[in-house]
């Protein structure tokens, strides 16, 4: 009989044609309360690991090994096993786990009654409880509407609250905070924690950078390859990594810079704004009067949390949409007066990357994504194009995939770098930089940060990057404004923002993006 | 989730779907080689009147039996066959493009113009394709009896087209597009290329199935085809008095009928589409 809750003897899966296992023979133990994280970059095995263990294998997947769940005896892990133990399985809202037009409280409901069988209004009202006691969770009425119009952030608590509400012995947590602003991360992983030591269920989460094991403490398996490479205390393997991979994937996160401030006058402004006001959804309008000017060479960060006013400024700046007031001038024009299709002229020296994987059509093959800015907006022989479109695929070492392979078929990794070489043959003079590192694992962030830095060197567009992560925004960006409910409450170099920040938003952001090695879960830091 | 991509481009696979459609274009494909040798296949020619006895049943001399006539029922059935997929063949096109292709360009029109234009074409959809082409041919002439049925059930394939290419241009990737200054033309053709690439077949072979139902029947009634060139509704039509004497006189062109409209739905992946 085993005194563990979960225990994975000899777990292997395998997919036809594949050079290596997902899992191979993977042996692990939960015990009652504990923590485990699986830490490892995408395709580790750790996917494959919680669809098994959520009883979801992919079709094609051919799984042997035992699962033991609790004191019940082993059984093979064939599909949808029913385990012994209440089991919670709590996705990330990147993974879309709900029906975008259907109420998220409704489907969470439903959720809840079915695992706990019991009728909708009681699952209601255990879900309104559960949200009730997660300190900065939203009501049971925020959630009322389609997950298309909820922000992640709403979205993930109440997937964490529904996954409370079903009393779980075992959580599996499924990069259940990825890609999550890091302020609301880390209030989540506070509630994640109290509610653990509350009902004393056992958290296995999937994670795929370094930040999450510090936070949540516990044990921690890095995984490699469907492999166990090292095993042992979070908090010891966050400064001390006997393996050089663990070495490699803890050096892969973003590290603090000490940099001296520099100065984001560098070449011909690209962006003038003068005086200008951002339009907010409630009837009272607070003055902005933001002034500031942005420079080719330069980077200039927005940074808040969802909501903030950072998308709004952007397009106003990009003349995407009108400011009540002020007068914007784009590279040397004032946009102001500009009729659209001058104004859509004028974009085409603008280019975007972005977190999101839908930028990109994905009906349009690599080739085609690459070269139409260069057909659309300049008449160049075909091989020129080709050939212009083929250094910007080895930049961002994508040159090796079929460019016959449609956008759809690509991972997001790849979608992002096909955005940066889609960038790069359109040399612009402004880049649009939205949370380019969301939802990808450690190694591709940094991958991703160094090509960004090498396009940036290379093709010297200005910068606007817009995050609500301070350390992504220092890897890109000098200067930031920080923004808060439609306004900017602190602006300058981001070196002196970070050195002395002058408001409590400011700091609480700070905080919130601390790195690895100041691994204390801070304290709440009051909003405003 | 793998956030890397293999270097391999994913396989096909075989679905059901794709058999059903590789049925239908089999069987479109066998229909089109019998009408393109249908002279070479028919001993007799189109409307031989007295060929045989009148309405001899199906026999060794006469496989498919004789009508009224005496007319070789194979050798009708054949010219009627090759009349029938020529007229629905153009129609087909006509629907394509009056009803694909033009709603796609209808959706990037001016807001006001192209919500009129889709408001016209929904109303003309709610009418039964049938009617339609029984009044643009009254409008006409009965030789453009294929050109009116294509009209006639082009409408719902604009709405279709329309509310398709509305979704586009609100999509995320076009407005992505569109802040990088791509033009709305280039949209257009990024659209056109490839919703016409991927879903050409489809549309086509559902246009297909749904005039040669809307053409048969208006010649059943005598608005389509005509003598010579007569169609397999006009057979069916001719029919009428002796079928009940004479089985195959009219079960021969039905079933004729029957299996091109098949092919065509199941190339079509039986979607209902522009259902007549």
């Amino acid at each position: 009989m085993s005194e563990h809750l979960l225990t994975v003897t000899e777990l292997t899966v395998t997919r036809p044609g594949a050079k290596r296992p997902e899992l191979d023979r993977l042996s692990l133990a939960v015990d009652a309360g504990e923590t485990l994280v699986i830490l490892g970059e995408a395709g580790c095995g750790k996917e494959a690991l919680m669809r098994v263990l959520a009883g979801a294998p992919d079709r094609d997947e051919i799984v042997d090994g035992t699962l033991q769940f609790g004191s019940a005896s082993p059984e093979r892990a064939v599909k949808f096993p029913k385990p012994a133990i209440r089991m919670s399985y709590l996705p990330g809202p990147f993974e879309q786990p709900l029906n975008l037009h259907v109420s998220a409280l409704s489907q969470l409901t439903r959720i809840i009654a079915r695992k706990l069988d019991a009728p909708r209004a009681s699952a209601q009202e255990e879900l309104g409880l559960a949200l009730g006691r997660l300190s900065g969770a939203p009501k049971p009425a925020d959630l009322d509407r389609p997950p298309l119009s909820l922000s992640p952030e709403i979205q993930a608590w109440g997937l964490f609250a529904a996954a409370f509400a079903q009393n779980p012995e075992l959580l599996l947590a499924d990069h259940s905070l990825a890609g999550l602003a890091p302020g609301h991360a880390r209030a989540l992983t506070r509630a994640l924690l109290a509610e653990q030591a509350r009902l004393g269920f056992a958290i296995l989460y999937a994670a795929m950078n370094a930040e999450t094991p510090a936070w949540l403490k516990g044990r921690l398996i890095v995984m490699r390859h469907g492999k166990i490479v090292e095993e042992g205390p979070a908090e010891r393997l966050a400064t001390t990594q006997a393996h050089s991979y663990t070495q490699t994937l803890f050096k892969a996160q973003p590290a603090p810079l000490n940099d001296k401030p520099r100065a984001s006058t560098r070449g011909q402004p690209v962006i003038q704004a003068y005086r200008i006001e951002m339009a907010k959804p409630s009837p009272k309008r607070m003055r902005d009067d933001l002034t500031f000017e942005l420079r080719r060479g330069a980077a200039l960060a927005l940074i808040g949390d969802e909501g903030s006013g950072r998308h709004t400024l952007a397009r106003i700046l990009l003349g995407l949409d009108r400011a009540p007031a002020g007068r914007i001038v784009f590279d040397a024009v004032d946009i102001g007066v500009l009729a659209r299709n001058m104004m859509a002229r004028l974009r085409r020296r603008v280019a975007f990357v972005a977190g999101a994987d839908d930028m990109l059509d994905p009906r349009m093959t690599i080739w085609d994504t690459v070269a139409e800015p260069l057909r659309t907006h300049l008449d160049l022989p075909r091989h020129v194009t080709a050939s212009y479109r083929d250094v910007a695929l080895k930049r961002v070492g994508l040159a090796s995939l079929a460019g016959n392979r449609s956008v759809a078929t690509l991972s997001a990794f790849d979608k992002r770098r096909l955005q940066v070489a889609r960038a790069i043959v359109s040399a612009p003079v402004l880049a649009v930089i939205d949370e380019p590192l969301r939802g990808l694992d450690a190694f591709a962030q940094a991958v991703m940060r160094d090509l960004l830095k090498n396009f940036r060197t290379h093709e010297g567009p200005a910068f606007l990057v817009i995050t609500s992560d301070i350390m992504v925004a220092q890897s890109l960006a000098e200067d930031a404004m920080i923004m808060k409910d439609g306004r900017v409450i602190e602006r300058g170099s981001l070196a002196d923002i970070l050195r002395a920040p002058k408001a409590a938003y400011t700091l609480s952001l700070i905080e919130a993006s601390a790195p690895v090695k100041n691994s204390a879960l801070p304290p709440a830091v009051p909003q405003g | 989730m793998s956030l890397v991509s293999t270097n391999e481009v994913p396989g096909p696979t075989i679905t059901l779907g794709g058999v059903i459609r590789a049925v239908g274009f089999i069987g479109l494909g066998a229909i089109g080689v019998t009408v393109g040798l249908s002279d070479v296949l028919a001993r007799a020619p189109a409307d031989a009147v007295d060929y045989g006895p009148p309405l001899m049943a199906p026999s060794v001399h006469f496989p498919l039996g004789t009508d009224v006539l005496g007319r070789d029922m194979a050798s009708e059935t054949l010219h009627a066959l090759a009349v029938t997929v020529t007229n629905a063949g153009i129609a087909a096109i006509v629907v394509v493009v009056a009803g694909g292709l033009a709603g796609f360009i209808a959706a990037r029109l001016p807001y006001r113009i192209g919500f009129l234009l889709r408001g016209i074409g929904g109303i003309l959809g709610a009418v039964p394709a049938l009617l339609l082409a029984i009044l643009f041919i009254g409008l006409a002439n009965r030789g453009l009896a294929p050109f009116a049925a294509g009209l006639a059930a082009a409408p719902l394939g604009f709405v279709r087209a329309f509310d398709r290419a509305r979704a586009l241009g609100q999509s995320r990737h076009a407005e992505f597009a569109r802040a990088t200054g791509i033009s709305p033309g280039a949209l257009l053709r990024r659209d056109l290329t490839y919703e016409f690439r991927d879903s050409f077949l489809s549309i086509a072979t559902r246009a297909l199935a749904a005039v040669t139902i809307v053409l048969s029947t208006v010649s059943f009634f005598g608005y389509g085809a005509t003598p010579p060139h007569r169609d397999l509704g006009l057979m069916i039509a001719a029919a009428r008095d002796v079928y009940f004497d004479a089985w195959w006189t009219a079960a021969i062109p039905a079933i004729a009928l029957a299996l091109f409209v098949l092919c065509a739905r199941l190339a079509a992946g039986l979607d209902e589409g522009e259902r007549a």
